[in-house]
Protein backbone atom coordinates (compact mmCIF):
# COMPACT_ATOMS: atom_id res chain seq x y z
CA UNK A 1 0.00 0.00 0.00
CA UNK A 2 1.26 3.66 -0.63
CA UNK A 3 1.27 6.23 2.66
CA UNK A 4 -1.54 8.27 0.85
CA UNK A 5 -3.74 5.09 2.05
CA UNK A 6 -2.99 5.81 5.63
CA UNK A 7 -6.18 6.57 7.49
CA UNK A 8 -7.54 5.66 11.29
CA UNK A 9 -7.73 1.62 11.67
CA UNK A 10 -5.77 1.29 8.43
CA UNK A 11 -3.47 -2.36 9.90
CA UNK A 12 0.15 -2.28 8.96
CA UNK A 13 2.55 -5.14 8.96
CA UNK A 14 6.23 -4.16 10.42
CA UNK A 15 8.75 -6.53 10.66
CA UNK A 16 6.44 -9.12 10.63
CA UNK A 17 4.07 -7.67 13.26
CA UNK A 18 0.37 -6.27 12.72
CA UNK A 19 -0.24 -2.97 13.81
CA UNK A 20 -3.19 -0.58 13.57
CA UNK A 21 -3.04 2.92 13.24
CA UNK A 22 -4.68 4.28 16.30
CA UNK A 23 -4.29 8.54 15.14
CA UNK A 24 -3.13 10.30 12.25
CA UNK A 25 -2.58 13.51 11.59
CA UNK A 26 -1.76 14.74 7.58
CA UNK A 27 0.55 17.98 7.61
CA UNK A 28 2.16 19.23 3.80
CA UNK A 29 3.77 22.37 3.42
CA UNK A 30 2.99 23.44 -0.41
CA UNK A 31 5.06 21.89 -2.76
CA UNK A 32 7.19 19.97 -0.11
CA UNK A 33 6.52 16.21 0.39
CA UNK A 34 3.33 15.56 2.86
CA UNK A 35 3.93 13.94 6.28
CA UNK A 36 2.26 11.39 7.75
CA UNK A 37 2.23 11.57 11.51
CA UNK A 38 0.82 8.10 13.11
CA UNK A 39 0.31 7.06 16.25
CA UNK A 40 0.45 3.02 15.68
CA UNK A 41 -0.83 0.19 17.83
CA UNK A 42 1.35 -3.57 18.01
CA UNK A 43 -2.05 -5.58 17.39
CA UNK A 44 -0.44 -8.27 19.55
CA UNK A 45 1.30 -6.57 22.50
CA UNK A 46 -0.90 -3.01 22.85
CA UNK A 47 2.28 -1.64 23.02
CA UNK A 48 1.80 1.86 20.88
CA UNK A 49 4.62 4.27 19.40
CA UNK A 50 4.79 7.28 16.92
CA UNK A 51 5.59 7.08 13.35
CA UNK A 52 6.42 9.40 10.50
CA UNK A 53 5.33 8.46 6.99
CA UNK A 54 6.66 10.65 3.76
CA UNK A 55 5.03 10.60 0.31
CA UNK A 56 6.21 8.11 -1.83
CA UNK A 57 7.05 5.79 0.80
CA UNK A 58 5.50 2.53 0.52
CA UNK A 59 4.04 0.35 3.30
CA UNK A 60 2.50 -3.24 3.65
CA UNK A 61 -0.80 -3.69 4.49
CA UNK A 62 -1.03 -6.43 7.29
CA UNK A 63 -3.62 -8.94 6.54
CA UNK A 64 -5.65 -9.23 9.56
CA UNK A 65 -9.25 -9.82 9.81
CA UNK A 66 -11.62 -10.30 13.12
CA UNK A 67 -14.16 -13.30 12.95
CA UNK A 68 -16.88 -13.43 15.36
CA UNK A 69 -16.64 -16.92 17.08
CA UNK A 70 -18.06 -18.30 20.36
CA UNK A 71 -16.22 -19.85 22.92
CA UNK A 72 -17.22 -23.62 23.36
CA UNK A 73 -14.32 -25.70 25.87
CA UNK A 74 -10.71 -25.52 27.11
CA UNK A 75 -8.45 -28.35 27.74
CA UNK A 76 -4.83 -28.67 29.22
CA UNK A 77 -3.55 -27.02 25.82
CA UNK A 78 -6.04 -24.92 24.13
CA UNK A 79 -9.17 -23.00 23.87
CA UNK A 80 -11.82 -24.18 21.36
CA UNK A 81 -13.96 -21.73 19.73
CA UNK A 82 -16.71 -21.95 16.92
CA UNK A 83 -16.98 -19.79 13.71
CA UNK A 84 -20.16 -18.34 13.98
CA UNK A 85 -20.72 -18.40 9.70
CA UNK A 86 -18.51 -21.90 8.84
CA UNK A 87 -19.17 -23.77 12.27
CA UNK A 88 -15.39 -24.68 11.79
CA UNK A 89 -13.49 -25.37 15.11
CA UNK A 90 -10.12 -23.64 16.09
CA UNK A 91 -7.66 -23.81 18.96
CA UNK A 92 -6.72 -20.78 21.09
CA UNK A 93 -3.09 -21.34 22.52
CA UNK A 94 -3.19 -20.36 26.18
CA UNK A 95 -0.57 -17.52 25.40
CA UNK A 96 -2.69 -16.39 22.96
CA UNK A 97 -6.11 -15.97 24.89
CA UNK A 98 -4.30 -14.23 27.58
CA UNK A 99 -6.49 -12.92 30.51
CA UNK A 100 -9.28 -13.06 28.62
CA UNK A 101 -9.31 -16.72 29.80
CA UNK A 102 -10.82 -15.41 33.24
CA UNK A 103 -13.64 -14.11 31.24
CA UNK A 104 -14.73 -17.06 28.86
CA UNK A 105 -17.98 -18.18 30.30
CA UNK A 106 -19.46 -20.92 27.94
CA UNK A 107 -20.76 -20.21 24.63
CA UNK A 108 -19.79 -16.12 25.37
CA UNK A 109 -19.47 -14.39 21.86
CA UNK A 110 -16.17 -13.25 21.05
CA UNK A 111 -14.08 -11.52 18.22
CA UNK A 112 -11.24 -13.69 17.62
CA UNK A 113 -8.20 -11.53 15.42
CA UNK A 114 -6.54 -13.60 12.42
CA UNK A 115 -3.43 -12.43 11.17
CA UNK A 116 -2.11 -14.25 8.15
CA UNK A 117 -5.38 -16.84 8.78
CA UNK A 118 -3.72 -17.10 12.10
CA UNK A 119 -5.55 -16.56 15.63
CA UNK A 120 -3.52 -14.35 17.31
CA UNK A 121 -5.59 -12.57 20.13
CA UNK A 122 -9.27 -12.65 21.56
CA UNK A 123 -11.36 -9.56 22.00
CA UNK A 124 -14.22 -9.92 24.87
CA UNK A 125 -17.73 -7.70 24.78
CA UNK A 126 -16.77 -4.81 27.22
CA UNK A 127 -18.80 -5.78 29.80
CA UNK A 128 -19.82 -9.18 30.77
CA UNK A 129 -22.52 -10.62 33.72
CA UNK A 130 -21.06 -13.77 35.91
CA UNK A 131 -22.14 -15.01 39.24
CA UNK A 132 -20.48 -14.93 42.38
CA UNK A 133 -19.39 -18.33 43.41
CA UNK A 134 -17.52 -17.94 46.79
CA UNK A 135 -17.65 -15.00 49.22
CA UNK A 136 -17.40 -13.74 52.82
CA UNK A 137 -21.52 -13.18 53.84
CA UNK A 138 -22.87 -10.13 52.49
CA UNK A 139 -22.82 -7.62 55.18
CA UNK A 140 -26.03 -5.28 55.38
CA UNK A 141 -26.50 -1.30 54.79
CA UNK A 142 -22.99 -1.00 54.22
CA UNK A 143 -23.18 0.40 50.16
CA UNK A 144 -21.40 3.96 50.83
CA UNK A 145 -17.98 3.07 51.74
CA UNK A 146 -15.77 2.39 49.14
CA UNK A 147 -14.53 -1.11 51.70
CA UNK A 148 -14.47 -4.28 49.36
CA UNK A 149 -14.19 -8.21 50.11
CA UNK A 150 -12.70 -10.78 47.58
CA UNK A 151 -15.03 -12.59 45.55
CA UNK A 152 -14.38 -15.58 43.05
CA UNK A 153 -16.56 -15.36 40.18
CA UNK A 154 -17.73 -18.73 38.21
CA UNK A 155 -14.45 -18.96 35.53
CA UNK A 156 -12.16 -18.91 39.04
CA UNK A 157 -10.93 -15.38 38.83
CA UNK A 158 -11.11 -13.36 41.90
CA UNK A 159 -12.28 -9.95 41.82
CA UNK A 160 -13.10 -7.25 44.90
CA UNK A 161 -16.73 -6.37 45.38
CA UNK A 162 -18.50 -4.30 47.76
CA UNK A 163 -19.42 -5.88 51.15
CA UNK A 164 -23.22 -5.74 50.62
CA UNK A 165 -22.58 -8.94 47.36
CA UNK A 166 -23.83 -12.21 48.17
CA UNK A 167 -23.10 -15.83 47.28
CA UNK A 168 -25.22 -16.59 44.26
CA UNK A 169 -25.43 -13.04 43.04
CA UNK A 170 -24.92 -11.53 39.83
CA UNK A 171 -22.71 -8.95 39.07
CA UNK A 172 -21.07 -7.09 35.91
CA UNK A 173 -17.54 -6.78 34.99
CA UNK A 174 -15.64 -4.37 32.73
CA UNK A 175 -13.45 -6.72 30.80
CA UNK A 176 -11.00 -4.36 30.16
CA UNK A 177 -9.78 -3.46 33.65
CA UNK A 178 -11.45 -6.78 35.26
CA UNK A 179 -13.24 -4.25 37.86
CA UNK A 180 -16.53 -4.42 39.12
CA UNK A 181 -19.23 -2.67 37.68
CA UNK A 182 -22.49 -2.73 39.29
CA UNK A 183 -24.62 -5.39 40.97
CA UNK A 184 -27.27 -6.94 38.07
CA UNK A 185 -30.79 -8.25 39.46
CA UNK A 186 -32.42 -10.58 38.95
CA UNK B 1 -22.95 29.98 4.80
CA UNK B 2 -23.05 33.67 5.61
CA UNK B 3 -19.28 33.79 6.04
CA UNK B 4 -19.04 32.36 2.51
CA UNK B 5 -21.03 34.82 0.49
CA UNK B 6 -19.56 38.08 2.45
CA UNK B 7 -16.28 36.52 1.67
CA UNK B 8 -17.13 35.70 -1.66
CA UNK B 9 -18.10 39.29 -2.39
CA UNK B 10 -15.44 40.75 -0.62
CA UNK B 11 -13.00 38.87 -3.09
CA UNK B 12 -15.04 40.25 -5.69
CA UNK B 13 -15.17 43.67 -4.44
CA UNK B 14 -11.50 43.74 -4.05
CA UNK B 15 -10.73 42.60 -7.65
CA UNK B 16 -13.24 44.51 -9.04
CA UNK B 17 -11.27 47.56 -7.54
CA UNK B 18 -8.12 46.93 -8.99
CA UNK B 19 -9.54 46.74 -12.55
CA UNK B 20 -9.07 42.46 -12.48
CA UNK B 21 -11.80 40.82 -14.66
CA UNK B 22 -13.32 37.73 -12.99
CA UNK B 23 -13.00 34.65 -15.02
CA UNK B 24 -14.46 30.55 -14.79
CA UNK B 25 -11.96 27.95 -16.51
CA UNK B 26 -13.01 24.52 -16.84
CA UNK B 27 -12.47 22.03 -14.28
CA UNK B 28 -11.72 19.12 -16.11
CA UNK B 29 -8.67 19.64 -18.19
CA UNK B 30 -6.21 17.86 -20.67
CA UNK B 31 -3.17 19.01 -18.69
CA UNK B 32 -2.19 19.71 -15.51
CA UNK B 33 1.27 21.73 -14.29
CA UNK B 34 3.66 19.02 -13.06
CA UNK B 35 4.63 20.12 -9.35
CA UNK B 36 6.09 18.14 -7.00
CA UNK B 37 4.39 16.34 -4.58
CA UNK B 38 0.74 17.84 -5.85
CA UNK B 39 -1.37 14.53 -7.33
CA UNK B 40 -4.00 15.41 -9.93
CA UNK B 41 -7.32 13.69 -9.37
CA UNK B 42 -8.24 11.73 -12.41
CA UNK B 43 -11.39 12.30 -14.29
CA UNK B 44 -12.46 10.34 -17.43
CA UNK B 45 -10.73 11.97 -20.31
CA UNK B 46 -8.70 14.08 -18.31
CA UNK B 47 -7.56 15.16 -15.15
CA UNK B 48 -9.17 17.51 -12.34
CA UNK B 49 -7.55 21.08 -12.27
CA UNK B 50 -4.98 20.80 -9.65
CA UNK B 51 -5.44 24.69 -9.94
CA UNK B 52 -6.42 27.12 -12.48
CA UNK B 53 -3.21 28.05 -13.68
CA UNK B 54 -2.63 26.91 -16.92
CA UNK B 55 -6.17 28.17 -18.65
CA UNK B 56 -5.64 31.00 -16.62
CA UNK B 57 -2.31 31.58 -18.64
CA UNK B 58 -4.03 30.75 -21.72
CA UNK B 59 -6.44 33.75 -21.08
CA UNK B 60 -3.49 35.78 -20.55
CA UNK B 61 -1.52 34.29 -23.71
CA UNK B 62 -4.73 35.10 -25.89
CA UNK B 63 -4.87 39.13 -25.03
CA UNK B 64 -6.59 38.98 -21.77
CA UNK B 65 -6.27 41.44 -19.23
CA UNK B 66 -5.73 41.41 -15.52
CA UNK B 67 -7.79 38.58 -14.47
CA UNK B 68 -9.38 36.37 -11.29
CA UNK B 69 -11.03 33.31 -10.09
CA UNK B 70 -12.69 31.47 -6.83
CA UNK B 71 -11.89 28.13 -8.28
CA UNK B 72 -12.88 24.59 -7.49
CA UNK B 73 -9.91 22.33 -7.35
CA UNK B 74 -8.73 18.91 -6.23
CA UNK B 75 -5.55 17.09 -5.12
CA UNK B 76 -5.82 13.60 -4.85
CA UNK B 77 -4.98 12.22 -0.67
CA UNK B 78 -4.84 15.58 0.74
CA UNK B 79 -6.93 14.96 3.55
CA UNK B 80 -6.22 16.92 7.46
CA UNK B 81 -6.79 19.76 9.70
CA UNK B 82 -5.59 22.26 6.83
CA UNK B 83 -6.02 19.73 3.58
CA UNK B 84 -8.97 18.35 1.64
CA UNK B 85 -9.35 16.61 -1.81
CA UNK B 86 -11.53 19.30 -3.07
CA UNK B 87 -11.21 23.12 -1.92
CA UNK B 88 -11.27 26.26 -3.68
CA UNK B 89 -8.25 28.73 -4.60
CA UNK B 90 -8.55 32.50 -5.17
CA UNK B 91 -5.99 32.65 -8.38
CA UNK B 92 -5.55 36.04 -9.96
CA UNK B 93 -2.88 37.62 -12.52
CA UNK B 94 -1.68 41.09 -12.94
CA UNK B 95 0.28 41.68 -15.93
CA UNK B 96 3.00 43.73 -16.34
CA UNK B 97 3.68 43.17 -12.85
CA UNK B 98 6.21 41.59 -10.66
CA UNK B 99 5.74 39.10 -7.65
CA UNK B 100 5.82 42.15 -5.56
CA UNK B 101 2.76 43.62 -6.55
CA UNK B 102 0.47 40.67 -6.24
CA UNK B 103 2.37 39.65 -2.70
CA UNK B 104 0.93 43.53 -1.94
CA UNK B 105 -2.78 41.69 -3.22
CA UNK B 106 -2.22 39.04 -0.80
CA UNK B 107 -2.22 41.76 1.93
CA UNK B 108 -4.83 44.08 0.65
CA UNK B 109 -7.05 40.46 -0.32
CA UNK B 110 -6.83 39.31 3.39
CA UNK B 111 -7.36 42.84 5.03
CA UNK B 112 -11.16 43.25 2.52
CA UNK B 113 -12.04 39.62 3.93
CA UNK B 114 -11.32 40.00 7.40
CA UNK B 115 -13.05 43.26 7.46
CA UNK B 116 -16.24 41.75 6.01
CA UNK B 117 -15.85 39.19 8.28
CA UNK B 118 -15.84 41.96 10.97
CA UNK B 119 -12.09 40.65 12.21
CA UNK B 120 -9.25 42.76 12.88
CA UNK B 121 -7.13 42.99 9.95
CA UNK B 122 -3.83 41.68 9.79
CA UNK B 123 -1.92 45.29 9.31
CA UNK B 124 1.57 43.78 10.13
CA UNK B 125 3.60 41.50 7.22
CA UNK B 126 6.91 40.82 7.39
CA UNK B 127 9.15 39.79 4.27
CA UNK B 128 11.94 36.91 5.30
CA UNK B 129 14.42 35.28 2.70
CA UNK B 130 14.32 31.69 2.82
CA UNK B 131 17.65 30.78 3.05
CA UNK B 132 18.57 34.04 5.86
CA UNK B 133 15.10 32.30 7.65
CA UNK B 134 16.42 28.43 7.63
CA UNK B 135 19.66 30.05 9.09
CA UNK B 136 18.35 32.05 11.76
CA UNK B 137 15.72 28.94 12.81
CA UNK B 138 18.32 26.42 12.32
CA UNK B 139 21.65 27.40 11.68
CA UNK B 140 21.57 25.66 8.72
CA UNK B 141 23.64 27.55 6.14
CA UNK B 142 22.87 27.29 2.61
CA UNK B 143 24.02 28.97 -0.39
CA UNK B 144 20.93 27.85 -2.60
CA UNK B 145 22.58 25.57 -5.33
CA UNK B 146 23.72 22.81 -3.50
CA UNK B 147 23.00 19.51 -5.33
CA UNK B 148 21.57 16.62 -3.53
CA UNK B 149 25.42 15.05 -1.77
CA UNK B 150 25.85 18.77 -0.70
CA UNK B 151 22.61 19.45 0.80
CA UNK B 152 22.82 15.99 2.47
CA UNK B 153 25.96 16.78 3.97
CA UNK B 154 24.79 20.20 5.19
CA UNK B 155 21.41 19.17 7.10
CA UNK B 156 20.81 16.72 10.23
CA UNK B 157 20.42 12.79 8.62
CA UNK B 158 16.44 13.36 10.21
CA UNK B 159 15.79 15.52 7.86
CA UNK B 160 15.90 12.54 5.18
CA UNK B 161 17.06 14.57 2.10
CA UNK B 162 19.34 11.71 1.04
CA UNK B 163 16.91 10.34 -2.33
CA UNK B 164 16.65 6.64 -2.47
CA UNK B 165 18.88 4.78 -4.88
CA UNK B 166 15.32 4.56 -6.91
CA UNK B 167 15.75 8.45 -7.55
CA UNK B 168 16.82 9.33 -11.32
CA UNK B 169 19.86 11.61 -11.97
CA UNK B 170 17.21 14.72 -12.72
CA UNK B 171 15.24 14.21 -10.37
CA UNK B 172 17.52 13.62 -7.42
CA UNK B 173 18.30 17.65 -6.73
CA UNK B 174 14.57 18.51 -6.55
CA UNK B 175 13.84 15.34 -4.44
CA UNK B 176 16.27 16.77 -1.75
CA UNK B 177 15.16 20.14 -1.81
CA UNK B 178 11.84 19.06 -1.40
CA UNK B 179 12.12 17.01 1.12
CA UNK B 180 14.48 19.57 2.85
CA UNK B 181 11.44 21.97 2.95
CA UNK B 182 8.92 19.25 4.55
CA UNK B 183 11.76 18.49 7.36
CA UNK B 184 12.07 22.05 8.29
CA UNK B 185 8.67 23.24 8.09
CA UNK B 186 8.31 20.57 10.68
CA UNK B 187 11.20 20.80 12.65
CA UNK B 188 11.85 24.63 12.99
CA UNK B 189 9.66 26.48 10.30
CA UNK B 190 5.99 26.33 11.26
CA UNK B 191 6.77 26.62 15.17
CA UNK B 192 8.32 29.56 14.57
CA UNK B 193 5.81 30.88 11.92
CA UNK B 194 3.29 29.73 14.56
CA UNK B 195 4.86 32.04 16.85
CA UNK B 196 4.65 35.61 14.59
CA UNK B 197 1.65 38.18 15.31
CA UNK B 198 1.74 39.08 12.15
CA UNK B 199 1.15 38.02 8.27
CA UNK B 200 4.81 36.69 7.25
CA UNK B 201 6.06 36.81 3.40
CA UNK B 202 8.92 34.06 2.99
CA UNK B 203 10.28 34.89 -0.48
CA UNK B 204 13.91 34.45 -2.13
CA UNK B 205 13.02 30.37 -2.63
CA UNK B 206 16.08 28.64 -4.21
CA UNK B 207 16.06 28.18 -7.26
CA UNK B 208 15.71 24.45 -7.28
CA UNK B 209 11.98 25.00 -5.81
CA UNK B 210 11.61 27.76 -8.71
CA UNK B 211 8.33 25.58 -9.36
CA UNK B 212 6.80 27.99 -12.00
CA UNK B 213 8.80 31.26 -10.99
CA UNK B 214 11.41 33.26 -13.09
CA UNK B 215 15.11 33.67 -11.34
CA UNK B 216 16.55 37.07 -11.28
CA UNK B 217 18.07 38.40 -7.80
CA UNK B 218 17.34 38.33 -4.38
CA UNK B 219 15.08 40.35 -3.21
CA UNK B 220 16.45 41.10 -0.50
CA UNK B 221 19.96 39.40 0.34
CA UNK B 222 21.94 37.30 -1.67
CA UNK B 223 22.62 36.05 -5.58
CA UNK B 224 20.39 34.55 -8.06
CA UNK B 225 16.84 33.24 -6.99
CA UNK B 226 13.48 32.42 -7.41
CA UNK B 227 10.84 35.42 -7.80
CA UNK B 228 8.36 33.44 -5.73
CA UNK B 229 6.96 33.84 -2.40
CA UNK B 230 4.75 31.88 -0.05
CA UNK B 231 2.33 34.16 2.60
CA UNK B 232 1.73 32.88 6.23
CA UNK B 233 -0.33 33.89 9.08
CA UNK B 234 -0.47 31.93 12.24
CA UNK B 235 1.58 29.37 10.98
CA UNK B 236 -1.00 28.67 8.46
CA UNK B 237 -0.06 28.64 4.61
CA UNK B 238 -2.18 30.78 2.44
CA UNK B 239 -0.82 32.08 -0.47
CA UNK B 240 1.49 31.12 -3.25
CA UNK B 241 2.91 33.72 -6.00
CA UNK B 242 5.30 34.14 -8.58
CA UNK B 243 7.02 36.39 -11.43
CA UNK B 244 5.73 33.88 -14.01
CA UNK B 245 8.66 31.92 -15.88
CA UNK B 246 7.68 32.68 -19.37
CA UNK B 247 11.02 30.40 -21.27
CA UNK B 248 9.37 26.78 -22.39
CA UNK B 249 12.97 25.58 -22.70
CA UNK B 250 13.65 26.51 -18.86
CA UNK B 251 9.54 25.39 -18.41
CA UNK B 252 9.77 22.22 -19.85
CA UNK B 253 13.26 21.22 -18.39
CA UNK B 254 11.29 21.66 -14.90
CA UNK B 255 8.43 19.80 -15.88
CA UNK B 256 11.06 17.32 -16.61
CA UNK B 257 12.23 16.46 -13.27
CA UNK B 258 9.11 16.60 -11.72
CA UNK B 259 8.16 14.07 -14.05
CA UNK B 260 11.51 12.53 -13.26
CA UNK B 261 10.44 12.51 -9.21
CA UNK B 262 7.44 11.21 -10.18
CA UNK B 263 8.60 8.12 -11.70
CA UNK B 264 11.05 7.79 -8.95
CA UNK B 265 8.75 7.16 -6.30
CA UNK B 266 6.80 4.91 -8.74
CA UNK B 267 3.95 7.52 -9.66
CA UNK B 268 1.89 6.83 -12.67
CA UNK B 269 3.33 9.28 -15.64
CA UNK B 270 1.42 12.41 -16.06
CA UNK B 271 0.89 14.05 -19.87
CA UNK B 272 3.51 16.48 -20.33
CA UNK B 273 2.14 19.96 -20.69
CA UNK B 274 2.61 20.29 -24.45
CA UNK B 275 -0.46 22.39 -25.18
CA UNK B 276 0.70 25.23 -22.28
CA UNK B 277 4.53 24.61 -23.17
CA UNK B 278 3.62 25.47 -26.70
CA UNK B 279 1.67 28.99 -26.12
CA UNK B 280 4.20 29.57 -23.28
CA UNK B 281 6.24 32.28 -25.66
CA UNK B 282 2.89 34.31 -25.69
CA UNK B 283 2.36 34.98 -22.19
CA UNK B 284 2.42 38.11 -21.65
CA UNK B 285 4.57 40.02 -18.72
CA UNK B 286 2.80 38.96 -15.41
CA UNK B 287 2.79 37.81 -12.21
CA UNK B 288 0.28 35.81 -10.37
CA UNK B 289 -0.68 34.14 -6.76
CA UNK B 290 -3.46 31.80 -5.32
CA UNK B 291 -4.75 31.60 -1.90
CA UNK B 292 -6.77 28.98 -0.60
CA UNK B 293 -10.27 30.24 0.30
CA UNK B 294 -11.02 27.44 3.25
CA UNK B 295 -7.98 28.68 4.91
CA UNK B 296 -9.08 31.89 4.33
CA UNK B 297 -12.57 31.66 5.67
CA UNK B 298 -11.02 29.27 8.90
CA UNK B 299 -8.47 32.16 9.62
CA UNK B 300 -11.32 35.03 9.50
CA UNK B 301 -14.13 33.06 11.08
CA UNK B 302 -11.40 32.01 13.76
CA UNK B 303 -12.15 28.22 13.15
CA UNK B 304 -10.07 25.49 14.00
CA UNK B 305 -9.75 23.42 10.86
CA UNK B 306 -11.06 23.86 7.36
CA UNK B 307 -13.63 21.07 7.55
CA UNK B 308 -14.90 23.50 10.00
CA UNK B 309 -15.85 25.91 7.35
CA UNK B 310 -16.57 23.71 4.77
CA UNK B 311 -19.95 24.31 3.31
CA UNK B 312 -20.80 20.32 3.47
CA UNK B 313 -20.46 19.51 6.46
CA UNK B 314 -16.53 18.19 7.89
Amino acid sequence: MDVSDLKKNAKLEIDGTPWVVTDFQFVKPGKGQGLYKCKIKNMLTGSVVDRTYRSGEKLTAANVESKKMQYLFSSPDAFTFMDNETYEQIELAHDVVGDAKFFLLDNIQCDVLLYNERPVGVSLPSHIIMEITECEPGVKGDTATNVTKTAQVETGKEIQVPLFIKLGERIKIDTRTGEYVERVNK
Amino acid sequence: MRAWDQALQAVRAYFRGQGSREVLTPVRLPEVALEPYIEPVRAEGGLLATSPELPMKQLLGEGAGDIFQVAPVFRAAEQGRLHREGFHLIEWYRRDADEREVRADVEGLIAAVFVALGREPVLDWSSVGFLPLLESTTSVRLRGDEDAEALAAAVPASWQVEPPASMPAGARDLFAWSALLTSWSDAALDPWLAEQPGGVHVLDYPAPLAALAQLGPARLEGGEVAHRFESYIGGVELANGYHELRDPAEQRLRFERVAALRSGHGLQPLPMPERFLGGLERLPACAGAALGFERLLMLSTGSDSVGDVSLLGR
